[in-house]
Order: structure tokens, then sequence, then C-alpha cells
């Protein structure tokens, strides 16, 4: 028998009934560790869900203890028709004894791991894109394509058991250059459909090296290349990281020595510069020299992808002394409540106010544009974010991706400027 | 389960869902959005589509992000997407709703505009009726058959229900 990805292991311990073997390609039924869901803001979707789980005569959703719903979408409520929509889903939740998440905890991504909620070998499908983020700590996290009504009914999803793509990212990073670079670099080398489909798993001396706030940020971005999910192989560093977290018992699988990767693309991150995605693409990818010297209006640090505290200290310890461009907003989002806890703590908060930073509550914030820091037409942002995509932070603006370095470099420059030049 | 249909070819490749329906239609009602079907790729399409007619695509049909574009598709009245190969979250997004989407490679060469298919499921062939031949498809796991074949997700959770209350 071909050996088995450490993914597909977890597909198989999960599957009902149980097996031995997930081979790629097959659909397999589970009972998944962790559901995931959003306090949305479509209050219609709310009414037709409740109205279906009804009709199908569901009153007790068998999975309640492992549903998990999180306000992070624009949150507390921006408008009068989101606070409608937040409070419908609210009720349906909790009328079925799911606990509830609420504002200013953090974003979905974060706060399943720093609580411990998701372990290593879990299984966790979440309703938001960007579940592959779970993969830095040995979880398989991926995102719904159908099948959210068996979800709630019968507690079930079905899996198509992924191939899997390695990247191997080896050597030591310039100064100025941060995970967040070659996680936008590995986007502009593999491209949005690299990784399409399958799993995504980073691994070499980089990632061996790197801090567990980078390994997120590194499997954050499996979205962006069409991956299903994305894996890092826990070790040391992962499970000192999970023992104040994750109090339950966990099971770290292991890849076996024969099995066949779809491809394996090697790296040398010794030569990447600050990288730049360029509107309106997140593999539209270039060196910030080429880039450096354009006008912007807003400087944005948050999001799923780079809203850790690391995130945060290399913003602060940059900003530290300067002032943000009197033409730019920057504006700070902590991903999670404990990063903004541990970011005041530390006092980098201070140190972003000093500069003139808008520092907010924790949630996803400008990144899906629904929030404050919408850009009007013809605005230029540079954002940490995970998407540029046309129109995202608002109608007729653009937006280029970078490194909270980049980001903070550019805020005080007042257009987008090398993070060297203010270390 | 066995379909019949005439074809509609799309040769070209990584058709995404975006492409399948413009994301500025999303909000009208599924037969709203069938009008736009594929408009992109083939303005006279959804004007001149029959009900039952199939999508004959390339590699990659439907891929790109899960928005809801199979609504376009049924809302045209398509019976079965047949293609080189389709998205993931298109197949399972079509399920749900009762669509057939079905991989077949080969069945670019193998159709003409215009031909008359038939699509066993049962023997996952496609039997071209204007030209006599066969050709192998790719089966969909048993579950998603069930599901399709009565309508979507939700009329399958009430068969599953109702059998797993049966005992
Ligand atoms: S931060 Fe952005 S990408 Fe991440 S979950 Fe929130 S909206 Fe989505």
């Amino acid at each position: 028998m071909a050996g088995m990805h450490a993914l597909q292991k977890m597909i198989a311990a999960r599957a009902q009934p149980a097996r031995a073997f997930a081979a790629a390609g097959e659909f397999v039924e589970i009972e998944p560790d962790i559901f995931s869901v959003i306090v949305s803001f479509n209050a219609t979707e709310a009414r037709n869900l409740v109205a279906n789980l009804t009709d199908l005569g569901v009153r007790n959703l068998p999975i309640k203890h492992k549903i998990i719903a999180f306000s992070d979408h624009g949150s507390p409520a921006p408008s009068a028709n989101a606070a409608e929509g937040h409070k419908l889903w609210r009720d349906f939740y909790r009328a079925h004894g799911v606990e509830v998440v609420d504002g200013g905890a953090g974003i979905s991504h974060l706060v399943l791991v720093e609580r411990g909620i998701a372990g290593p070998g879990d299984i966790v499908i979440n309703q938001d894109s960007h579940a592959p983020t779970v993969g830095a700590i040995g979880a398989f996290g991926t995102s719904l394509g159908g099948g959210r009504m068996m979800l709630y009914a019968l507690g079930r999803y079905w899996i198509e058991v992924p191939q899997v793509v390695r990247v191997k990212l080896e050597g030591r990073l310039r100064p100025g250059v941060f995970g967040r670079d070659v996680a936008l670099h590995v986007n502009g080398v593999l491209g949005q459909q690299g990784a399409l489909g399958m799993g995504l798993e980073f691994a070499g001396s980089y990632v061996d090296e790197a801090s567990m706030d980078m390994r997120f940020t590194l499997c954050n971005m499996g979205t962006e290349m069409g991956a299903v999910s994305s894996y890092i192989q826990p070790d040391a560093r992962t499970l000192a990281w999970l023992q104040p977290r994750c109090k339950k018992p966990f099971t770290v699988f292991e890849t076996d020595h024969d099995f066949a990767y779809e491809s394996t693309h090697v790296i040398d991150v010794a030569a990447i510069e600050p990288q730049v995605a360029v509107p309106h693409a997140c593999d539209d990818v270039k060196p910030v020299s080429v880039v450096a010297g354009r006008h912007i209006d807003q400087a944005y640090l948050g999001s799923c992808a780079s809203g850790r505290l690391e995130d945060i200290a290399t913003a602060a310890a940059m900003i530290k002394g300067r002032k943000v461009h009197p033409d730019v907003r920057l504006i700070v989002t902590p991903g999670s409540r404990e990063v903004l806890m541990a970011a005041t703590k530390a006092g980098y908060i201070d140190t972003l106010h000093e500069a003139n930073a808008i520092v907010t509550n924790a949630n996803c914030g400008a990144c899906p544009g629904i929030h404050g820091g919408i850009l009007a037409p013809g605005e230029v942002a540079i954002s940490t974010s995970t998407r540029n995509n046309k129109g995202r932070m608002g109608r007729g603006a653009e937006i280029y991706l970078a490194s909270p370095a980049t980001v903070v470099a550019s805020a005080i420059a007042g257009c987008i400027a090398n993070p060297g030049d203010y270390l | 389960m066995k379909l019949n249909g005439s074809a509609w070819k799309f040769m070209q490749e990584d058709i995404s869902t975006d492409l399948i329906r413009g994301k500025a239609w999303s909000h009208l009602p599924p037969q709203e959005q069938g009008a736009h079907c594929l408009e992109e790729v083939d303005a006279t399409f959804a004007a001149q589509a029959q009900p039952g007619d199939f999508i004959v695509a390339g590699k990659n049909f439907g891929c790109g992000s899960s928005t809801a574009a199979h609504v376009a598709v049924i809302g045209l009245g398509i019976g079965a997407v047949i293609a080189e190969s389709l998205g993931k979250l298109f197949v399972t997004n079509a399920a749900s709703a009762g669509l057939w989407a079905v991989s077949c490679p080969g069945i670019i060469a193998f159709t003409n505009a215009g031909d008359k298919l038939e699509l066993d499921t049962a023997s996952w062939q496609v039997r071209n009726l204007s030209t006599g031949q066969l050709i192998a498809a790719k089966p969909l796991p048993t579950f998603l058959c069930e599901m399709i074949e009565l309508g979507g997700e939700k009329n399958y959770l009430r068969a599953r229900l109702a059998r797993e209350s049966a005992g």
C-alpha cells in the first residue's frame, strides 16, 4: 500500500465508519472535531437555514458541542443591516446551545488555536475561507463547499482526500525580510492555482527555525494558492507553544517516508527582498524596490494573515520615536484579544498611539471592506491583509499587500517604502 | 440514472465560477441568473440553450471561489455538466443543489457541438447518440449520486434522517 500523508491519515482517523486508509481522490464521510461558523451579516441565510432545519424536523444539532460561532467579520456591527443579521445568527446559535465567541475576542483562525480549541490531528471545518491557517499546528483546516446543512443536521461532512504539494523553504532571511514576505513570494511562484484542490505542506530549514506566528502566516496563505488545507509537521516548537494552551489530548500524525508528493518546490529564502503583491492579484508579486515611492492613503496592519504579536512587535519597534506621515492613516487591528492584551503589556500599543496610529479592537477589521477603514474610489492602501482583489476594501481603490514591516515603513514615508531604511 | 441532452461545447480551460456567473448577478433569482450563465465566454449561449441541454467543457471547469455559480447553471435548466475535469468546490456545490457535474477526460474530442449525449450514472459512461461512440466518465461517490438523484442536499438529508430514525 502506498504511503500516506499526515493530512490523509487525519481523514482516515475521522472517517465514518472508521477506516485505515484514505487515498487521494476518494470522498470520505467524516465527523469533524470542530465546525467553526460565523455570526454573519446575512439575515436571509439565517432565516433559510432555520426554515430548512425546521422542515427536516431537526431540533437538536447532533454536534452542537463541536460547533463554535465567531463574531469576527464586521464586529461590533457597523450598520443597522449588519446588526439585524448578527442578531438572527446569534439567536439561532444560542437557541441551539452553540457557543458564541462574541465581538472583540478576535478572528476565528487565531482564537481556535490560542485557546486550544483546535489541536494537532483535528479536522477543523471552518465556514471562513482561511481555514488552512490551523495547519501550522498540524491540524487539518478546510473550508466549506456545499454540505453546510449536513453539518448542522447530521454532524457529518464529506472530504475529498487531497494529494499534497510540498514547498521546501531553505536558508535564512535577510534583514528587513519576514515570514510574510516568504508567504507572498511563495504565492507569486506557485500562482493562485499552484495547490488547487490539494494540501500544501511547508517544510525546510527556514520553517524549522520560524516562530509559530510566522508559521501561521505561511499556512494562512495556502488559501490564496487554492489549497484545501495547509500543513507544517509539528515539532518541539509547536508542542512548546501548545503546552499552555491545548489541554485536551491530541494526536500528532506523521507522513509516511514513502509518501509520493504531487510535486516539491524548493525556494531559497535568502534570495528574497521584501515582497509586495500589486493590484489586483495576490500572485502578482514584485520586490518592494519595483513599487517603492508609490503614494498611499492608508496603511493597514492586521487580519488572519498578519495580526499576531510578532507582527505588532515589529511595527512598534520600527515606529518608536517616529510618526505616521500626516497624509496617511495607519490602522492597526490585533487579530485577537490575547494579542491585544500582550501588545498592551509590552508597551507596543502605547508606542503606536504615540506615533499617531489608529489602534482598533480585535476583529477582521478593514480586511473584508465592511468595517472601519473602507477606502474611497481612487485611494491606495498598503495592507498586511490576505487579498487585494478589485474592490475588496472599497470600490475603485487599489490594494498592495506587504509585510507588517513594509506597511509600517510606508506609513512613515507616506509612500511605499523599503523597511530596510527604518530598521 | 440516464440523462439525455444536446451538447453545448466550451473548449476553453479554467472557466472559473466568476465566468460561469458574474458576481454582479448573484442577487438575482435563479432563472434570471441563468440568463447570464457563461455570458462572458459565449454571449449567445444562455438565450439559445434548451432545458435539459448539457454543458460540455474543457479542463478545470468551475475553478476558483466557492461562489454559488451553479445556481445560474441550474437556473438555465441545464441537465448536466460534463467536463474534461472540474473544480472541486463546483462539484460539491452542484451536488448540494441537485446538479450532475461529471469529469470525463476526452469528452471534448468525443463531442461535436449539438451532438445528442446520454449520461449513464449507473455504468458511468457517456454515449454519443449522434456518433454511436462510448466514453468512460469518472464515477462520483455513491452518497453524492443519491444526493443529486433526490434533488439536492435537503432532500438527501430528509431521506437519511428517515432511514436513520427507522434504525
Ligand atoms: S481577516 Fe480577512 S481574510 Fe481573515 S477571516 Fe477576516 S475577513 Fe477573512
